[in-house]
């Protein structure tokens, strides 16, 4: 019997990766995903691993050739929404992508910002980004947006002088902290060392 | 990537898989080349392959080739590529002798 979960992670990349595999212990794999939708068949536990990828910076050919890439590395690779959008034809402009920003259309990555990377399980750890200096590139990928956030709303307190915008601002200030130290960090170990 | 101009050193990763692609191989192929022969120590993320793949492609030190059928894209070294990599084994024989001496004091 396949299993069916409702369940919405946002940005929280790392809980959704954990639940994942959580999945995959107990003996379920992913077979299909929609906006919050997750179907799972049954395999042997902890027959798969999974890691999840931001690809939000990307335009829709770079995030093909990358998703087909990764297939042809022999995963199984979803495509999955970062965020809940009912609304059909919305464009957005992503000025946290490289070179002066990207629109982002639903011909584009809109919705799907994420990869969902499957793994059979073979012994090895699985990460995609192993380099000190390729990290610093992913998490700097996933800051920004945060940042770009932060930044809109540190200057829509500072306008319209309102404790309400403050208080957002101190939350998307967690994320880019977060991101922030694995950045550091990363740096930190690619002044001596390569991987 | 950082900009390896003249007489640059190349990181591991770079070197291993510009001496993988001296033969065509697609991503995969590559990634078991290195993980063959450094006996799984040198463990290539897909996502680390991909970004050097790409930054090797925009340096002109290797190129997609081959075959149409398939959709599987495959690379080879250029003779630039070739050019960086020799320097790189001078630069390396240099070292070995230089840390030979040191460590075990004496000619390697």
């Amino acid at each position: 019997m396949n299993k069916k979960y409702y369940r919405f992670f946002g940005g929280f990349l790392s809980v959704q990766e954990n639940w994942l595999n959580q999945m995959s212990k107990k003996g379920y794999r992913l077979v299909h995903t929609g906006k919050m939708f997750y179907e799972f068949e049954e395999c042997e536990p902890g027959q798969v691993k999974y890691c999840v990828e931001f690809i939000g910076q990307k335009s829709k050919s770079q995030a093909k050739d990358y998703h087909d890439f990764l297939e042809d590395m022999g995963y199984n690779v979803f495509y999955k929404n970062i965020n809940l959008n009912a609304s059909i034809g919305k464009v957005r402009w992503r000025p946290w992508a490289e070179k002066g920003g990207r629109i982002a259309t639903n011909a584009t990555t809109f919705n799907q910002e994420l990869l969902i990377v499957e793994k059979e399980e073979d012994g090895k750890p699985f990460e995609l980004h192993t380099s000190y200096e390729d990290q610093e590139i992913y998490y700097k990928n996933l800051r920004n947006p945060w940042l770009l956030l932060l930044l809109m709303f540190a200057i829509f307190t500072v306008t319209n002088h309102s404790a309400i915008w403050g208080i957002l601002t101190l939350i998307f200030l967690i994320p880019v902290l977060l991101y922030q130290m694995q950045i550091q960090k990363a740096k930190q170990e690619a002044k001596t060392k390569e991987w | 990537m950082r900009d390896h101009a003249k007489g640059g050193a190349l990181t591991e990763v770079t070197f291993y898989i510009l001496l993988s692609l001296y033969s065509p191989k697609h991503g995969y192929a590559v990634m078991q080349f290195i993980e063959e022969k450094t006996e799984g120590r040198l463990s290539l993320g897909a996502g680390t392959l991909y970004g050097a793949l790409n930054t090797l492609q925009e340096k002109g030190w290797i190129t997609p080739c081959g075959d149409s059928e398939g959709r599987k894209k495959q690379y080879i070294i250029t003779e630039l590529g070739k050019e960086i990599a020799e320097k790189e084994l001078v630069r390396l024989d240099e070292l070995i002798s230089v840390a030979g001496e040191i460590i075990r004091g004496g000619a390697v």
